[in-house]
């Protein structure tokens, strides 16, 4: 084919891609800084997409095709219920800059999770216990920075700990081959009762004390990056201008995860014990050393996650204060079809869901509508997005092969 | 052959499991560049003995002799740094990496200590592919090959590796007659450069031309180790088996009667809506056995599937016995037409292998008088007719409650026989009913299907195998890409069938 027609006649996948495109476009021109008022716009380039939609699924492309049906209709819709609300509402809301900087915190520790998901089950072992080790690495790292007045040793020791937890489910799915799933819904239950004794004993009822801030040697939390040169008002100030550390660290991270599992030997090897892992034995690597190093490693990343939400967030410890995000992690894991980047941008989409969920009620604390105005209810969007990515929308997720099981040695 | 030191030498190789004996006292030994063929039924112990070779179990008396010198293996890698390369059965390579990702895994290419070096490993696998004449490129995921294409890249693997000494398992239970042909001339060449194979099979003509000497085991003893020239395949048979086998099954003249099976016309789509039955039409009468020839894949599984109501056709008849069934279920096929099947895929479809004998004996009939009433199943009324068949159809290697899964492959056809002649079937359908056994079971299924023939019934058998085609078959169809393209009589040469399985025949009419 050559150029010009090339050019006249796009392939379906660019259609397809466009599609969806103008679909969102539809609904962001409703929201600032381009605050459209008349509902035309959104009402054409929401039709626009529909279009590429149905010409993309009658050219048999249906998963991108419905995608960009659906992209229009809800930029329609969407678009319609922006310009129905009011402007100093939506401007509360969208401040762009405040919502992706919240967006990057809610997304890291789902990140650190889900990059460690990711070593385990590549190498064949179903991790479902990633919540339990975000746990005990978000309250090893206050009990560390508490006992040791240093953030670093804080972090050290929740990940030892991590890494110890992490350790017992290896131990029980791989030496004693349990079954995984009721191995580490065991982790578990295990780690909330560990952290939720020695947090009262320890603690007790005044809960952990105030930490210290801190900075890049010193300090009891965790400290946040300012970058000199970024003013706090322009755009990228707001977006990156004062990040915390662990945020940037996630990012570091998930390049090296990516690196290790894709680009080096090591990586390859984990990839073939998760699945053949006979195959990888005829050819001389060690099966069980491979599984029980990245479950390992898995533990150590789940709890770094965890020591941000505590020492890096918030700054002190609660009870369950991991509150399911795990689990969210190991749907990131899934979304993202147990791939780095597609794992991050699971991440950021369930953060950003969890920066709206943050914002909005406030926004609309004025408004009469309830469904606005209450907090909690908008806290459930996060999880409904898991169940929408664990149906499946993004296209069939195929696990690595021997994902779950335990392997024999002949 | 040459007089020198052997490349390998087993002495005295014994490995008991506990139950059994599994190798007792076996010497073996492998000339430079020679193709040494192991030759047993299944559970004779060539598995055992490879294993013992490359390092996956411990032997517990005798020793090993490479080049002269002993050496003591622990693990595969042991052997594999010793030049040992073992092409599995099963074929050991990951589905979604790359053919030189699973060429290169556990020995790759490296830059700067660390990463992995795709480029390396790429060049090297096209040198070696290039240098055999393979056709494989090495950005291509295994999953997307042939299988015998990924019997290559298991041959690769072992030639990276720098193996001197290929193993290969069974080499030819997975391939096409096509691609079988190819191994055979992969394996003169791999010889010629000096690579020194042992050849595992239980298929006698195979032996006989690819081997320079040839080791028999059974029960776990070495039977005798001679050189291939003075061998025929009823002597090496009788030393595997430890008696006189039939090769030939004794045909009586047919007589046949009214016809059983009249297909007409018949089109049938596959799962992804391609046709893949192009209009057939045959017949099989009472006391008649039809064989369907052809190369694997061109429709003889749609044609059996719809056959036994597994599949519906696009449209044509099916008529059994004067009944038409036009949208059959496999339900009114089996009970209501008579039809009875042996599947071609015995251990996903044939058989429910975690169930026990009884059970597996009565997936048909266990909603029928007397294995139940009204709903309620009598589970001794199960166990008592499993005993009767057990006995009548010679099923060894367990009892009524044994699972399925744990009987040879050839004991667990007998189930699948038993099951379906039992239930005294006007027409039985039989796919591929031979393959993987060994030479005694593979004698039994002829045996019975002659019986069964001589019985009355209307038996049409579908095989890959020509030879079982000729020696059972009263008159032979062809199948090629959905048709069949030629009617011929047991008289007729495998090379005659060779041919028109090609689709010779239908390209001569086109020209």
């Amino acid at each position: 084919m050559n150029v010009a027609a090339r050019i006249l006649q796009p392939s379906v996948k660019v259609t397809g891609i466009a599609g969806i495109l103008i679909g969102l476009l539809a609904f962001w021109l409703a929201l600032p800084p381009a605050l459209v008022r008349t509902p035309v716009i959104p009402v054409i380039l929401g039709i626009v997409a529909v279009a590429a939609g149905i010409s993309v699924v009658t050219r048999g492309h249906l998963r991108l095709g419905y995608g960009a049906v659906v992209a229009g209709v809800l930029g329609i819709v969407l678009g319609l219920l922006a310009i129905q609300s009011g402007e100093t509402h939506l401007r509360m809301v969208f401040t762009w800059g405040g919502l992706l900087a919240a967006t990057l915190s809610y997304a890291t520790p789902l990140t650190f999770a889900a990059l460690g998901g990711m070593f385990s089950e590549r190498s064949g072992v179903v991790n479902i216990a990633l919540e339990g080790m975000m746990l005990v690495g978000a309250f090893f790292a206050v009990w560390g920075a508490d006992v040791t007045g240093n953030w670093m040793l804080g972090l050290l020791i929740g990940m030892g700990m991590g890494g110890l937890f992490a350790l017992i489910h290896a131990i029980w799915a791989i030496h004693f081959r349990a079954d995984q799933i009721v191995g580490g819904t065991a982790i578990n239950f295990l780690a909330l009762g560990v952290t939720g004794y020695f947090f009262i004993q320890i603690y007790g009822n005044d809960g952990t004390p105030d930490l210290t801030s801190g900075s890049w040697f010193t300090g009891e939390s965790i400290p946040n990056v300012n970058i000199p040169g970024l003013g706090r008002d322009s755009f990228f100030g707001q977006v990156i201008g004062g990040l915390n550390l662990m945020i940037w660290l996630s990012i570091v991270a998930l390049i090296v995860s990516y690196v290790v599992l894709f680009r080096t030997a090591i990586g390859l090897r984990i990839r073939a014990v998760g699945e053949h892992p006979r195959a990888a034995d005829t050819v001389g690597i060690d099966v069980y050393k491979t599984r029980y190093a990245a479950v390992i490693v898995s533990g150590m990343l789940a709890a770094m996650g965890g020591a941000y939400l505590s020492i890096g967030f918030v700054h002190s410890f609660n009870q369950n204060m991991t509150e399911g995000r795990g689990f969210i992690a190991l749907a990131a894991l899934i979304f993202g079809k147990w791939r780095p980047f597609g794992a991050f941008a699971a991440a950021l989409l369930f953060g950003f869901s969890s920066a709206l969920a943050q914002q909005i009620p406030p926004a609309y604390s004025d408004s009469s509508l309830s469904v606005l105005s209450s907090s909690s209810l908008f806290l459930i969007l996060p999880y409904v997005l898991t169940l929408i990515a664990v149906a499946g929308v993004i296209g069939r997720s195929v696990a690595p092969a021997a994902d779950g099981r335990p392997y024999v040695k002949q | 052959m040459t007089d020198s030191t052997p490349v390998l030498e087993l002495r005295g190789i014994t490995k008991r499991f506990p139950s059994i004996v599994a190798n007792d006292s076996i010497d073996f030994d492998l000339a430079k560049g020679e193709v040494h063929a192991l030759l047993g039924e299944n559970g004779a112990g060539k598995s055992t003995l490879m294993n013992v070779l490359y390092g996956l179990y411990g032997a517990d008396e005798g020793e090993i002799l490479l080049n002269g010198a002993p050496v003591k293996f622990s693990s595969p890698k042991d052997a594999i740094t010793r030049g040992i390369g073992m092409v599995h059965q099963h074929f050991m390579l990951i589905p979604v990496m790359t053919v030189a990702e699973n060429i290169v895994l556990a020995d790759e290419p490296r830059k700067g200590g660390i990463f992995l070096d795709h480029a390396a490993a790429n060049a090297r696998v096209r040198e070696l592919a290039a240098k055999f004449r393979f056709d494989i490129d090495p950005d291509t995921r295994v999953e997307r090959l042939t299988v015998g294409q990924q019997q290559r890249v298991e041959i690769l693997k072992a030639l990276y590796r720098r193996a001197d000494v290929l193993i290969l398992d069974e080499p030819t239970a997975v391939l096409t007659p096509q691609e079988a042909l190819d191994l055979f001339r992969i394996l003169s060449e791999l010889k010629a450069d000096g690579m020194s194979i042992i050849f595992i099979s239980h298929k006698l003509h195979e032996v006989l031309e690819i081997a320079d000497r040839v080791s028999v085991l059974r029960r776990g003893k070495l039977v005798e180790t001679i050189p291939v020239a003075g061998a025929t395949e009823e002597s090496l048979a009788q030393a595997m088996v430890g008696r006189a086998v039939l090769l030939q099954v004794e045909k009586t003249p047919h007589s046949p009667g009214a016809p059983l099976v009249q297909v007409d016309d018949l089109y049938v789509r596959d799962d992804r809506g391609i046709e893949k039955v192009k209009g057939v039409s045959f017949e099989v009468r009472a006391g008649e056995i039809v064989g369907i020839a052809g190369v694997d894949n061109n429709g003889q599984t749609q044609l059996i599937d719809a056959l036994t109501g597994l599949r519906s056709p696009e449209s044509g008849s099916i008529v059994i016995d004067g009944e038409a069934y036009d949208n059959p279920t496999p339900k009114v096929m089996t009970d209501v037409a008579g039809v009875g099947h042996i599947p071609e895929d015995r251990q996903h479809r044939g058989l429910v292998l975690d169930f026990s004998i009884a059970e597996n004996l009565a997936l048909h009939d266990y909603r029928h008088e007397p294995q139940s009433t009204r709903g309620w199943l009598y589970p001794g009324r199960l166990v008592a007719s499993a005993r009767r068949l057990i006995t009548e159809f010679d099923i060894r290697g367990g009892g009524p409650s044994t699972a399925a899964g744990a009987l040879s492959g050839g004991n667990q056809q007998k189930v699948i026989l038993a099951r379906e002649i039992s239930r005294d079937p006007k027409v039985l359908i039989a796919a591929q009913p031979t393959r993987g056994l060994d030479v005694g079971a593979i004698e039994f299924v002829h045996r019975r299907l002659m019986s069964e023939r001589d019985e009355g019934r209307a038996i049409l058998l579908v095989s890959l195998e020509l030879e079982e085609i000729l020696s059972l078959s009263d008159r032979i169809l062809v199948m090629f890409e959905g048709q069949i393209v030629g009617e011929y009589t047991p008289a007729a040469t495998p090379e005659e069938l060779g041919l028109a399985m090609a689709g010779a025949s239908s390209h001569e009419a086109v020209a």
